[in-house]
């Protein structure tokens, strides 16, 4: 088992220090999620609607677009140069691989959405800091979401031929689910609600988080596989 | 060139016209029920009796992805081409049936609610379902015929297939104002219709059933036929 948590390690440290090297994601992914944040701004006028009911879901548009960017790039630098051969030659087990890709796509993309929520708390005029708690554990629940189906989607679209148009057809209508309840629950918080008037939405997005952990664990032999 | 043939191409030129016949039988059966026998609905009128279509059609999807998801499954473990093909044809069938639900649902909302689409649960599930396997049909149709397709395919048939129950509930509670199912209430089937309504419904849906094992059947003979060609080709073209 200590094995098994130091190869996922192992695997996550290597995106990191080959992003530190490059500095190339996460700039991409932040400058794309601010205009997403933007294009939406200008499609809508702020001060006919109220920025907390269409809020919730710019900001989730913005995760979720910006998040394929890093899905994308995380599987292809693993072509790139057969690297994604060298990682299954490797003895480590095949679900490993798939936690250290999916850890590091969800550290990635949160750091992303910290740095976003105060360019979204200045953009669209809304006090977050008295809701922080309760929105950091829907992002959470909605970001490990979107990282376990879209890693496992990503390590199978990698070997496509399109990948890049593939990927968000496949993710986005299974992601349904996580983007009405994150969006939901989000739109809930701003308006001042407690957490525990949403539990029926924290079940669903738990279970999504489960299930799919748990389809990821059985499938990942059948994709990485040569 | 008769030696090499697979034993199936020959016995299937009997089975399928029986399938033909029967399914060609239940259809004008079915027609006939729906515009003859079944008496027009009181408020909505005659647009009403597209309910006999929509409905079978949404069964035969929903049937359709299950079958799907049961042949992925079955693919993964047993590693046979054969359910691959099978999974292959019934996410075709099951697409084909989804976009009749999708079209003859508006069609029959028009002049009931007044609206051509409204954000339902039922209207925004079924689009979702339609989507997932229309991705599931292109990463067919864009990746080499080989392993890695069935392999990537099955994975797509399981995970889409797992989302449907969490779909459901999710766009549920978001919305909802579909009325509540007639056929199957608290007090027992059928209790919500007259009954001759009930009896067309009931043929209606099995015709529809026979058409989709018989749409089925097709699509899973072509498939055969196209790997025999496949595999002639192979032997005596690219060998010499």
């Amino acid at each position: 088992m200590d094995q098994y948590f130091k190869t996922v390690y192992a695997i996550v440290w290597k995106d990191f220090v080959t992003e530190l090297k490059t500095r190339e994601l996460f700039s991409s992914m932040f400058i794309f999620a601010t205009l997403v944040i933007l294009i939406f701004i200008f499609s809508i006028n702020l001060s006919v609607v109220d920025a907390r009911e269409v809020g919730p879901g710019i900001l989730w548009a913005a995760f979720i677009f910006s998040g394929t960017l890093g899905l994308n790039r995380s599987f292809m630098l693993e072509k790139e140069n057969d690297c994604l051969q060298g990682l299954m030659l490797t003895p480590a087990d095949r679900t490993a691989i798939f936690f250290g890709k999916m850890l590091s796509n969800f550290v990635f993309l949160t750091i992303m959405e910290i740095f976003i929520l105060p360019l979204f708390m200045v953009f669209f005029n809304i006090d977050l800091l008295p809701h922080l708690g309760p929105l950091l554990l829907v992002v959470f629940l909605g970001t490990v979401g979107f990282c376990v189906l879209g890693t496992l989607l990503s390590s199978l679209s990698a070997h496509l031929k399109n990948r890049e148009v593939m990927l968000p057809l496949l993710l986005y209508p299974l992601l349904v689910p996580v983007v009405i309840g994150s969006v939901r629950m989000t739109g809930q918080i701003l308006a001042g609600k407690e957490l525990g008037d949403m539990s029926q939405w924290i079940g669903l997005i738990l279970c999504f988080d489960i299930i799919f952990t748990g389809a990821a664990i059985m499938t990942i032999d059948h994709i990485l596989e040569e | 060139m008769s030696e090499e043939r697979l034993p199936e191409s020959e016995n299937d030129g009997d089975e399928t016209p029986v399938l033909i016949w029967l399914t060609a039988a239940a259809l004008l059966a079915a027609m006939g029920a729906i515009f003859l026998y079944a008496p027009t609905e009181a408020t909505e009128g005659m647009v009403q009796r597209i309910m006999y279509f929509h409905i079978p059609s949404a069964w035969v999807a929903f049937f359709a992805f299950f079958i799907v998801f049961v042949c992925s499954v079955l693919f993964l473990w047993k590693r046979d081409r054969e359910w691959d093909i099978y999974a292959n044809a019934s996410a075709e069938v099951g697409l084909m049936f989804c976009t009749l639900v999708l079209i003859t649902g508006p069609i029959w909302a028009k002049p009931v609610w007044g609206t051509w689409w409204v954000w339902d649960a039922r209207l925004t599930s079924t689009l979702v379902l339609w989507l997932i396997y229309a991705a599931y049909l292109m990463l067919r149709a864009r990746s080499e015929p080989g392993s890695m397709r069935a392999r990537y395919a099955a994975v797509v048939g399981i995970v889409g297939f797992l989302d449907i129950p969490i779909i459901h509930f999710s766009v549920l509670w978001w919305r909802t104002f579909h009325p509540q199912p007639k056929m199957i209430t608290s007090e027992g089937i059928g209790t919500g219709m007259e009954t001759p309504m009930v009896v067309a419904l009931m043929i209606s849906l099995g015709a529809f059933t026979l058409l989709y094992f018989l749409l089925m059947g097709q699509r899973v003979r072509l498939e055969k036929l196209k790997d025999e060609i496949d595999r002639l080709k192979r032997n005596r073209l690219y060998s010499h």
